[in-house]
C-alpha cells in the first residue's frame, strides 16, 4: 500500500521557539502509526499540521493533497480527535450529530446512533454537561461514523479513567480499523496502545528521531538482561542505553547481531517506553 | 450550487443562530418585552376617558394615507431594534471568529469539510440577511400583541377599529422597510464587518481592542505622513448622518445599493474579509 503521509523538511518555528525542525516522516497506508515523544517534542504541531490546522514549510502531501492548501477537502478523507474538550461545549448531542450530518458527505448518521445507543450519552444534553468520558465518546461515535481513509488522533484518551481508555480502544480497533484506514495516535501512554501499532515514530524537540515498522524494531534492537560477568564484553559494543534491573544490567542494542548478542544473557525485543527512554537518552548524550 | 451544499451552509447558519441565541433571539425578545411592559406602564398612569382619547387621536391620526404611506412612520417606531441589532452585531463579529479560537473549539470546526471561506460567508450571512430576520419577526409579534392591547382597549372605550386596523396594516408593511433598510446597511457598512471579522480571525487577546486600536493608529498615521484625513472623513461620512441607515420607500433601494460609493464600500469591504479568511487559516 502506498504512503498515506509524506512529509519532507517540515519546519514550523512559533517566535524563537522551534516546534518542528526538518521533520521528514512517511506513514504507509493501512497503518496504526504512534507518534511518540515528550511534552513540547512537536507532535501536536506535527498532527496539526497534518489535517492542516497549522502552517508549516517544507513538502507535505496527506492522502494525495497538501492540507495547507486543501485543507477543507483532505476534511472528506481525514478525521482529526484532539485530546478531550474540542467539541462546542454549548451545542446538544443531537445538535452536533444534525451538523455533522449535514455538512459531511461520508457521515452514516445510523451508524452513530447505534454506536451512541451503547452509551450513556443522551442526545438532548448539552456538551458541557457531559463527562470527559462522554465527551470522547460522542466524538469517537461520529469519528466512527464517517468512512474516511485517516483518522489522526492527538492524546485522545487524556485525562479519561482507564475504563474510558480501553473502552476507547477496543472501539477503534473492533469499528473502525479494517486494515485498509490508517491511524496516527499521538500518546503518553505508550504501554496501552504499544500492541496495537503496527508502525512507530518518536519525536524530540521538533525532530524525528525514530520512524520504523514495529516488525522491523525487533530486527534493530534488541534488550539483553546481561549477566554480571560479561558487563565489560556488552560495554564494549557501545549499547543505545544502559539501565539498572533487579540487581543486574540491562543493555539496548541498535543494528548489533542477535546472534553477537545472544552469549551476554537473556534476549528480548525492548518495549516502545524502553525504546523511547533509549533513544531520548541517546539525544541528550549525542 | 448542488442540493448538499445549499444544505452544508444551512447548516453553518443553523450553527450561528443557535450559538448566538442571545444576539439572534434573546436581544430582541428583551427590547420587546421591555417596549411591552414600558408602554403598559404609562398606560395605567393615563386616565381612562385620556387614553381613549389617545386611541381615537392615533386612529385618525394617518387618515387618508395608505398603510404603504403610513409604513415609514410607523418604522420609526422600531428604532430601538435597530440600535439593538447594529450593538449587537458589533459583539457577534468581533468575537465570532476569536471566541472558536478562544474555547479550541476551531479545532472542531475545521476537522470538518467546510472551507474558511464557507465559515466566514455563513458569518457574514447570518448578521447581515438573517439576523434582520428574527428581529422583524420579534417586532411582529410585538406589534401583534399590542394590537390586541389597542382592540381590547379599543371596544371597551367606543373607538373607531378601522383606523387601527390600518395602522396594522401599516406596521406589517413597516416591517418590510425595516428589513430592507438592515439589509442594505448591512452592505453600506460592509467596511466596518471585514473590519471586525479580520481582527476576529486575527487577535490572540482583546480583539475590540486590536480593531479599535489598529484603525485609530492608521488614521494618525494617514494625518503624520500625508498630512490628510482621508480615513477619518470616509468613515464620518458614513456614520453622521442617520438618514443613511433607514430606507423610507422601496423605490430607493436601487439607487441606495448602486452607487459609487456603497460599491466603494463593498470592495474594501470584500478585501477585509478576504483578510479574514486567510487569517482563519490559523488556529493558533
Amino acid at each position: 500500500m502506498s504512503n498515506i503521509v509524506e512529509a519532507k523538511s517540515l519546519t514550523k518555528n512559533y517566535g524563537s521557539f522551534t516546534a518542528l525542525d526538518g521533520v521528514n516522516l512517511t506513514i504507509p497506508g493501512g497503518a496504526i502509526s504512534g507518534l511518540i515523544g515528550p511534552n513540547g517534542a512537536g507532535k501536536t504541531t506535527t498532527l496539526k499540521a497534518l489535517v492542516g490546522l497549522c502552517d508549516v514549510d517544507g513538502e507535505l502531501s496527506v492522502a494525495g493533497r497538501d492540507p495547507r492548501i486543501a485543507r477543507h477537502k483532505l476534511m472528506e478523507d481525514v478525521c482529526f480527535i484532539a485530546d478531550v474538550g474540542i467539541l462546542p461545549k454549548w451545542l446538544k448531542v443531537s445538535h452536533v450529530i444534525d451538523y455533522v450530518e449535514a455538512v459531511h458527505p461520508r457521515f452514516d448518521r445510523k451508524k452513530a446512533e447505534k454506536f451512541l445507543s451503547t452509551t450513556d450519552i443522551p442526545a438532548n444534553k448539552r456538551i458541557k454537561d457531559l463527562s470527559k468520558g462522554m465527551v470522547t465518546q460522542l466524538h469517537l461515535a461520529l469519528v466512527m461514523a464517517i468512512e474516511v481513509q485517516l483518522l489522526v488522533l492527538d492524546e485522545p484518551t487524556l485525562g479519561l479513567d482507564i475504563i474510558y481508555r480501553k473502552e476507547f480502544y477496543d472501539r477503534l480497533l473492533n469499528d473502525f480499523y479494517d486494515g485498509n484506514r490508517t491511524i496516527i495516535i499521538s500518546t503518553h501512554q505508550v504501554e496501552e496502545i504499544e500492541t496495537l501499532l503496527s508502525h512507530l515514530v518518536f519525536i524530540n524537540k521538533g525532530k524525528i528521531v525514530l520512524d520504523s515498522s514495529m516488525s522491523d524494531l525487533s530486527d534493530i534492537y534488541t534488550e539483553v538482561l546481561v549477566d554480571a560477568d560479561m558487563v565489560e564484553q556488552a560495554d564494549a559494543l557501545q549499547p543505545l542505553y544502559v539501565r539498572k534491573l533487579l540487581g543486574k544490567k540491562s543493555y539496548t542494542f541498535e543494528s548489533v547481531p542477535r546472534e553477537q548478542l545472544k552469549i551476554l544473557g537473556e534476549l528480548h525485543t525492548p518495549s516502545v517506553a524502553d525504546l523511547f527512554v533509549a533513544k531520548l537518552k541517546e539525544e541528550k548524550h549525542g | 450550487m448542488g442540493k448538499f451544499a445549499v444544505l452544508q451552509f444551512y447548516a453553518l447558519l443553523k450553527r450561528e443562530v443557535l450559538e448566538h441565541r442571545n444576539i439572534f433571539i434573546g436581544a430582541p425578545v428583551v427590547v420587546a418585552l421591555l417596549l411591552l411592559v414600558a408602554t403598559t406602564w404609562i398606560a395605567m398612569q393615563i386616565d381612562q376617558s385620556q387614553l381613549a382619547e389617545g386611541l381615537r387621536f392615533v386612529s385618525v391620526l394617518f387618515d387618508g394615507l395608505s398603510p404603504l404611506d403610513m409604513a415609514p412612520f410607523v418604522m420609526l417606531l422600531a428604532i430601538p431594534f435597530y440600535l439593538t441589532l447594529y450593538v449587537c452585531s458589533v459583539i457577534y463579529l468581533i468575537n465570532t471568529l476569536y471566541q472558536d479560537r478562544k474555547e479550541m473549539s476551531v479545532l472542531f470546526w475545521q476537522s470538518m469539510p467546510v472551507s474558511n471561506f464557507q465559515t466566514v460567508l455563513s458569518k457574514i450571512v447570518a448578521i447581515v440577511l438573517v439576523a434582520p430576520i428574527f428581529y422583524v419577526l420579534i417586532i411582529f409579534a410585538m406589534y401583534l400583541i399590542a394590537m390586541v392591547w389597542l382592540t381590547i382597549l379599543g371596544i371597551s372605550s367606543d373607538v373607531d377599529l378601522v383606523g387601527i386596523g390600518y395602522l396594522f396594516l401599516a406596521a406589517i408593511a413597516s416591517l418590510v422597510l425595516i428589513y430592507i433598510s438592515t439589509v442594505v446597511t448591512g452592505l453600506w457598512l460592509l467596511p466596518s464587518v471585514g473590519w471586525l471579522l479580520l481582527f476576529s480571525a486575527f487577535a490572540k487577546k482583546t480583539p475590540l481592542l486590536w480593531a479599535g486600536g489598529v484603525f485609530i493608529l492608521v488614521g494618525f498615521l494617514e494625518d503624520f505622513i500625508f498630512g490628510t484625513q482621508f480615513l477619518a472623513n470616509w468613515v464620518a461620512s458614513r456614520t453622521s448622518d442617520p438618514n443613511q441607515y433607514l430606507i423610507f420607500e422601496f423605490q430607493s433601494v436601487f439607487e441606495r445599493v448602486f452607487n459609487y460609493d456603497t460599491l466603494f464600500g463593498i470592495v474594501v469591504g470584500s478585501i477585509l474579509i478576504a483578510g479574514a479568511v486567510f487569517m482563519r487559516r490559523f488556529t493558533d
